[in-house]
């Protein structure tokens, strides 16, 4: 357990540098995509799976679609991916967006597949993401309206309904902390001063810059000019971007 | 034999959720495994700029549910101590209460012991895309075990996962149509109107309409606070 303290320890370190403001739960911590990939495997290797995929439901309502985030080939991406994150995925998509339960597959070549999945209270059958594979996919949300699936592989997958719970709450935890990586973003994150946070914020509810200047004690001028900052900041091209992107990136509540 | 005894038996193997009678006898069992006295099954809704909780399902006798008030359930269900699926819960003991962070006043917190509720557990539920909380209490501190606390969770998840049309007039966190959703995304990536209008292949005007409703929906004041509320409540 010596060894896990220590990685308790690191990842608290490194949350805390990743999170100048705090906003990371104790429990969430923010992790690299390494040690996210590493996480997973342990999860794969619980269950027996021989193969993994952690994907995110891209928020665009025109077609929702998974895009990956690792897989167990990291850092290259498996065939696997290919299949799940192209048509394969489409419906898995719109399941996940009414329901939490895991679906899982069984592919007939194998002998006995049915059986593995068929005990699993809640979880349901689907049509198969992969080919040639059993699997089962665990849909999994994160704060600020993130969405996933996280996918295990592998004709020897072996879960036991006791079990289900603990690895989809294993999911969960996982998918939360990679929603929080956000490499490119960190820098700008800290550039962003607190005045401009707070006009931002008060956009958010509705505000406008007559409002806030009045709220905040500011000329009409300077409460514009904290908005076209953050919005510059923020890489946006106007204010609705602006909030939704500090709103996304938890920069704003 | 009843309705409630055959979903006792069924339970097991997993089941489907009918009816709101379901839904309770679920949870009464689910209560009674983790060692809980009580459960309270609440939706959070905007309204204005303020929240409120929408009790969907509790076995709470209606007294205390009007004494603790909904402010302080909807504040409770939204806030520090509860936990998403996966994180160790942390209960709100109401002996300790005044110093858990501010949560409750002195006098709220003793109410709460009173009314049988010595701890209480908050657990975010996520349905799909909807969003709920389970509150479960008992009348002695530490008689809830964890563990089983933690697999309930996501038993809770999945269960309502069953009943989606339930879930989301319960929560009615989703009040756009498909429409005025796409328009108040591609909006809140910076669109313009003549842009949004071009993407979706409809008029200007098609698209103002849609955002202008969804702006009336969210009971918000103007484009920014309308993608706010729906990026909170996880729409778009």
């Amino acid at each position: 357990m010596k060894h896990a303290d220590i990685k308790a320890a690191a990842e608290a370190l490194f949350n805390e540098q990743r999170n100048p403001f705090g906003i990371g739960s104790e429990t969430h911590h923010a992790v690299t995509i390494p040690d996210a990939v590493r996480r997973c495997r342990w999860i794969a290797v619980d269950i027996n799976a021989s193969a993994f995929g952690l994907y995110f439901v891209s928020p665009s309502p025109e077609r929702a679609r998974l895009v990956p985030s690792f897989d167990s080939d990291y850092p290259a991406t498996a065939v696997a991916t290919k299949f799940i994150a192209g048509a394969n995925g489409e419906e898995m998509v719109r399941h996940s967006g009414t329901s939490t339960a895991p679906r899982w597959w069984a592919d007939d070549g194998i002998a006995g597949s049915d059986t593995v999945f068929q005990n699993l209270a809640w979880a349901e059958r689907a049509a198969p993401l992969a080919p040639g594979t059993n699997g089962i996919a665990f849909p999994v949300h994160a704060d600020r309206g993130h969405c996933g699936l996280v996918v295990f592989l592998g004709s020897t997958i072996a879960l036991l309904e006791d079990m289900l719970y603990e690895i989809h709450a294993r999911c969960f935890s996982l998918f939360a902390a990679v929603a929080r990586i956000r490499p490119s973003d960190a820098s700008r994150m800290r550039s962003i001063s607190k005045r401009e946070l707070e006009c931002l914020k008060l956009t958010a509810n509705g505000n406008t810059s007559e409002e806030i200047a009045r709220l905040l004690k500011l000329s009409v001028h300077t409460a514009n000019q904290y908005l076209t900052q953050s919005t510059q900041k923020l890489n946006a091209v106007n204010r609705n971007q602006a909030v939704a992107k500090a709103l996304r990136l938890g920069l704003i509540e | 034999m009843s309705s409630s005894a055959a979903l006792l038996q069924s339970d097991t193997l997993g089941s489907r959720l009918a009816s709101r009678g379901d839904l309770t006898s679920f949870f009464m069992q689910l209560a009674a495994e983790i060692g809980a006295d009580s459960y309270m099954l609440v939706a959070i809704v905007h309204d204005q700029d303020r929240n409120d909780a929408r009790i969907v399902s509790s076995n709470w006798i209606f007294d205390a549910i009007e004494l603790i008030g909904k402010r302080l359930i909807a504040g409770l269900a939204q806030g520090p101590l509860t936990v998403a699926p996966g994180i160790r819960p942390k209960p709100l003991v109401a002996a300790e209460a005044p110093d858990a962070g501010g949560l409750l006043t002195g006098e709220e917190a003793r109410l709460l012991d009173v009314l049988g509720h010595a701890e209480v557990y908050s657990l975010r539920l996520n349905v799909g895309r909807q969003r709920l909380f389970a509150l479960f209490s008992a009348a002695e501190a530490g008689k809830i075990d964890q563990p089983a606390l933690m697999k309930a969770q996501l038993k809770c998840c999945y269960a309502l996962s069953t009943i989606p049309q339930l879930v989301a007039a319960a929560a009615m966190q989703d009040p756009l149509s498909d429409r005025e959703r796409e328009c108040l995304f591609w909006v809140s990536e910076g669109k313009t109107t003549d842009e949004v209008a071009v993407i979706l292949g409809v008029s200007s005007n098609t698209v103002n309409s849609y955002i202008t409703h969804a702006i009336q929906k969210f009971a918000a004041s103007n484009r920014a606070m309308a993608i706010a509320t729906a990026i909170r409540s996880g729409i778009i």
